[in-house]
């Protein structure tokens, strides 16, 4: 900054002796854009006006211009005397101004944050404060996310699109996250620091081996941390637990330490409990959902849960009232500290016990009322249950055409009658899948066309008005696929279900036919000419069973199959027609909690598959019949089972268990095995273009397609017939990368082992064929779930020297390893 | 080579452009037309021929079935020009827009209740204008459609009882709401006989204890429904339903009547026996108590 000068020819003006002056006339220069006379009515240094020299009027001026922080200088000069009058001359340096900070080197959502903080930065003229006092708030921002040592460098640019204008840029060199070397407890006796570590969770101290979480000093978690690590102290019954002083202090230029000085103070237990305010139910009930007694650890934790819970399950006070009705319940614990014990008062505000009466939806712009009124839980009349409530959202869910985060119930209770009326609002997505691909395969290009409507409405088939683009809204399933090659391969296939048959019950009826055909692409007539077509139909009735639990379905099924081979190589008979007329019967228990990234939950299915057994009545002697004869109706019985288990063990960590076991009976040892319904093991378990219907294709990562053969069997008689016995185990461990509307993904990482066999009496569980991997699935709306898998099979199979080692499988729209 | 369409729009010349989307619309090919409307609509801002200008692109929308923008064009058309002689026809089309966009009674009726209310106000703008009695027809039509909904909604529960008893309650309960919220509902004859169907169900498939109120019940509705439907056409079957309820108020009395019997017998026979003593047998037992559910 300049120091005011006052100089005529080079002499100061003597201090001693000030004179009064009129004021001659002000003269301003150094001016680029700023208007001199508005320079000259600021400095009050007006033609006319008397002014004492030297005195405060001179400086008042300099300091009223550099107030503007526009100059970089201001002096003021006396041109000359001119009798009593004095002719001043101010002199100043413009600077630019700032218009705008430009930030590089950081992300897009740290710009945005530092952003806001330098604001009021604009506008301003750039010199060393505007630099000091930007690089403090970039560092100390930059200091909570954990960078410790960020490097900032300026660079100004004149901005095209203002006068006298610059931007400044600011490059940030972040430098590394600061790690923690150590963490360090003093004044702790009853909890190790190894516990006040881990109740800390983050940051965490350095080590070695830690391969995530690498421990990356992060200053406002860590804030946020501290709080959680008392909260859980005072769990455990230090409800005067706090920190006294935390120090962070440099180990070396990439790591900190940390020491926290705690006061842990004294154990509580509990006193009293008592209630208040409770008519409905008596104390000793209360007591019983309650379990704090006293003489326990008093945890704020463990009360908490006890009186509001938290999920679905129940077995907390809010839900013993709120599941029956009492809606507007309300509890509130009213603490009384004696020394080291707490005595606690429960005051209960019961309130009405309410009603259900208006029950509607909201937000179906597509699904009609019924399709989801007819699965809501809260029906007019019963008494108001929040569990209830709670559950219908995840079968709303369920139904897989609404968003099920955007699923909300607003129950509106009138008081007056003591009714409630729920409004559910629900959100459309869209739920139908397209499968559209070329691929090659055999040597020839292969197509494949699949549409599946999740939300179909057949009654609108012919109401042109409906189709938008197609008749939608019954909450009806209709799948159409389609693939061929050519003159090789062709299959078409057709499935329709309606989840309410009837409308009066929950009962579901399917339909679902197919045709395939596979040959060698000579024509008919053809003396060389080879062929297998399958034709099939299926009805199949399921409902819901509210016994054992209501997570039970009960289902049936007729099947009819046609085989016609014609030359057909590889089966029991090579020429014939062959018949499979076949019911099953499925129980299976579903409680997974999502069907694409389940956490928890379970699902279990138990399947016979049975045809008549001819060979009792038909009187044909299986000894001495022919091919024609012996095959002509197929029988046999199939069971198979199938239990996957979801367990959550950290974080959105999920473990996944499954075993499945398979067995192809006979009724009759002179008939033999069925030459159809076997099982293939390995591979992807796609129906791949090469794939022979009839028999079921059980998938195995790490082993090629269908070359998991029995031990001791001839590798190409069992590759083409299958085997009747399987069985198989996967342990995998999933966890979620994208969790959206829009996709859901997870990488995943298993073990698996499985095997097959031709006798029950050379079944054994334990001898089985093994391989780990890893692999990824999303699932996105319109393609349904995609996969990947790369699995390392350890066991060659005799005869199949390529079927195991390393393997790729690719999936579409299914769950991989399913019957 | 740009088409001469193509080379009029990227053009500066907004007379020609003008005058051609008139040509295009009254041609009926209102997709291009929009094309030039859209263009125009920024470049007349605060001239006179915008006002024209606006009720030709509210038009092209309404034609091109894009009701949600072309009820937002009418509608700013009659606020911005509330003395122009179309602004009443741009207010009855903006409501009509609204009209159109109601959808089936099966779905989420928001935009139903905002067509009455748009129909509404239009009649009361213009009470006296020929609009006016179609606008009220449309309202009656539209809530008409929201007393389907109340009635199909309603009925659901009655159909869907076989899955759930509680279903029955629920239809009693919906059926009576749905002429609370709609007093003169065309159905009204109809659900009135539907309540005494359910009522009946419902007391049938409930416990034997519960049976003979819930049986009363449904006579009380029937006894109502003659006096407010004299010679109604489900007459017969109420009276029937009437008829069974009495039936089986007679049975589950009978059923109760045993029950008490075999009780009293038991209990006898564990004093005979010496197995109870005879001043116990007044407490309740907890067969009593397994059955007050439903």
């Amino acid at each position: 900054p300049a120091t005011p000068s006052l100089k005529v020819g080079g002499l100061d003006l003597d201090y001693f002796s000030p004179k009064e002056y009129i004021i001659g006339g002000t003269t301003v220069t150094g001016t680029q854009y700023l208007d001199k006379d508005v320079l000259i009515t600021l400095s009050k240094l007006t033609k006319g006006d008397k002014v004492v020299l030297p005195g405060e009027a001179t400086s008042d001026a300099i300091k009223t211009l550099w107030a503007q922080g526009l100059f970089d200088d201001v002096k003021i000069n006396i041109e000359k005397f001119v009798q009593d009058s004095v002719y001043f001359e101010i002199e100043v340096v413009e600077r630019p101004r700032l218009t705008s900070i430009d930030l590089k080197g950081i992300s897009k959502s740290q710009r945005t944050a530092i952003q806001e903080k330098l604001n009021d930065k604009t506008g301003k003229i750039v010199n060393d404060n505007l630099y000091n006092t930007t690089s403090a708030i970039i560092k100390k921002y930059m200091l909570e996310k954990g960078y410790f040592f960020t490097k900032i460098d300026y660079k100004t640019r004149k901005d095209e699109n203002a006068e006298n204008s610059v931007v400044l840029e600011t490059y940030i060199d972040k430098g590394a996250r600061v790690k923690v070397q150590h963490i360090d407890f003093t004044g702790n006796t009853e909890f190790k620091s190894a516990k006040l570590r881990k109740y800390l969770k983050s940051p965490k101290q350095f080590t070695w081996w830690r391969f995530y979480g690498s421990g990356k000093f992060v200053k406002d978690k860590y804030e946020e941390n501290k709080v959680k690590m008392i909260a859980k102290m005072q769990d455990k019954g230090y409800l005067d637990a706090s920190i006294l002083k935390d120090t962070i202090y440099q180990y070396n230029k990439k790591k900190v330490n940390i020491r926290i000085d705690l006061y842990e103070g004294k154990k509580y237990y509990v006193g009293s409990v008592t209630w208040a305010g409770n008519a409905i139910y008596p104390d000793s009930i209360l007591n019983k959902v309650l379990t704090i007694e006293r003489g326990q650890i008093y945890s704020e934790e463990k009360l908490n849960k006890k009186l509001n819970g938290g999920g679905e399950n129940g077995g907390d006070i809010n839900s013993l009232y709120t599941d029956n009705g009492y809606l507007t319940f309300n509890i509130d614990p009213v603490k009384t500290i004696r020394g080291d014990t707490v005595d606690v008062e429960l005051r209960i505000g019961e309130g009405p016990q309410f009603t259900n009466n208006r029950i509607t939806l909201k937000g179906n712009t597509i699904t009609n009322d019924k399709v989801v009124l007819r699965e809501i839980r809260t029906k007019p009349g019963q008494k108001f249950n929040k569990s209830d409530l709670i559950r219908t959202i995840r079968e709303i869910g369920q139904l897989g055409n609404f968003d099920e985060s955007k699923t909300v119930p607003t129950p509106r209770p009138n008081p007056a009658d003591g009714t409630v009326d729920i409004e559910y609002a629900v959100e459309e997505k869209p739920s139908d899948q397209i499968e559209l691909s070329g691929g090659f395969g055999g040597g020839r290009i292969i197509g494949t066309l699949g549409l599946t409507f999740n939300n179909f409405s057949l009654r609108n088939l012919f109401n042109l008005k409906a189709y938008k683009p197609l008749p939608k809204g019954d909450g009806q399933k209709l799948s159409l696929r389609g693939q061929t090659n050519g003159k090789y391969y062709q299959s078409y296939s057709f499935s329709f279900s309606q989840p309410w048959f009837g409308g009066e019950k929950p009962v579901s009826f399917g339909v679902s036919a197919f045709t395939s055909l596979q040959s060698n692409g000579l024509s008919n007539g053809d003396a060389g000419f080879q062929k297998i077509r399958l034709n099939g139909v299926t009805v199949s009735l399921g409902r819901r069973l509210n016994w054992p639990d209501n997570y039970f379905q009960l289902s049936h099924a007729v099947n009819l199959q046609q085989y016609i081979l014609n030359n057909y190589a590889g089966y029991l008979f090579s020429t014939g027609t062959s018949y499979n007329l076949n019911l099953s019967q499925e129980i299976s228990r579903d409680s997974r909690d999502s069907p694409i990234f389940p956490k928890s939950g379970s699902y279990l299915r138990f399947t016979i598959q049975a045809t008549p057994p001819y060979s009792l009545f038909n009187k044909v002697n299986y000894a001495t019949a022919s091919d024609k004869d012996k095959y002509r109706f197929t029988e046999y019985h199939k069971w198979k089972f199938d239990s996957q288990w979801y367990q959550r063990v950290a974080g959105n960590l999920v473990i996944k268990a499954q075993a499945q076991f398979g067995f192809l009976g006979q009724y009759n040892k002179a008939v033999g095995q069925s030459a159809f319904e076997r099982f293939k093991l390995g591979g992807d378990g796609m129906q791949g273009f090469d794939f022979l219907q009839g028999s079921e294709l059980i998938a195995m990562r790490g082993y090629a397609n269908n070359t998991v053969i029995p031990v001791g069997s001839d590798p190409t008689v069992a590759q083409q017939s299958g085997s009747p016995i399987y069985t198989k185990y996967v342990l995998e461990a999933r966890y979620p990368v994208i969790a959206s509307q829009q996709a859901t993904a997870f990488v995943l990482a298993f073990a698996e082992g499985g095997n097959t066999w031709n006798k029950f009496s050379d079944f054994n569980p334990f001898n089985i064929r093994r391989s780990v991997g890893v692999g990824a699935r999303i699932f996105l709306p319109i393609f349904g779930l995609l996969g990947i898998d790369y699995g390392y099979g350890f066991d060659a199979i005799p005869g199949l020297p390529d079927s195991n080692k390393g393997q790729f499988h690719f999936s579409i729209a299914q769950q991989l390893g399913g019957f | 080579c740009k088409s001469s369409f193509e080379k009029l729009r990227a053009s500066n010349d907004v007379a020609k452009k003008y005058q051609e989307a008139l040509r295009l619309y009254n041609k009926r090919d209102y997709s291009k037309a929009l094309v030039l409307f859209e263009d125009l609509s920024q470049k007349y801002r605060g001239r006179a021929e915008a006002e024209d200008l606006n009720y030709y692109y509210a038009y092209t929308l309404y034609r091109l079935s894009d009701y949600t923008t072309a009820r937002y064009q009418f509608k700013s058309f009659a606020d911005t020009y509330p003395a122009s002689k179309n602004a009443e026809e741009a207010r009855y089309m903006g409501a009509y827009c609204f009209y159109l966009e109601s959808p089936a009674f099966s779905l989420d009726q928001e935009n139903t209740y905002k067509a009455i209310d748009a129909l509404q106000l239009f009649i009361n703008l213009y009470p006296t204008s020929d609009r006016a009695a179609a606008a009220g027809k449309y309202i009656a039509d539209l809530r008409g459609k929201l007393e389907d909904k109340a009635f199909e909604n309603a009925k659901m529960y009655l159909t869907t009882g076989p899955s759930n008893v509680d279903n029955y309650r629920a239809a009693v309960i919906a059926l009576k709401n749905a002429q609370r919220d709609y007093p003169d509902i065309k159905y009204a004859e109809e659900m009135d006989f539907l309540m005494i169907k359910a009522q009946y169900l419902y007391a049938k498939n409930s416990y034997v204890i519960r049976q003979e109120d819930r049986y009363n019940e449904a006579i009380e509705l029937y006894t109502e429904f003659t006096e407010n439907h004299p010679d109604s056409k489900f007459a017969k079957d109420a009276k029937q339903l009437k008829a069974d309820a009495e039936v089986g108020i007679v049975t589950t009395k009978e059923e109760l009547a045993l029950y008490a019997a075999d009780q009293e017998k038991y209990k006898q026979m564990l004093i005979r026996t010496g197995k109870l003593k005879d001043t116990l047998s007044t407490k309740p037992t907890n067969a009593d108590n397994t059955n007050i559910k439903n």
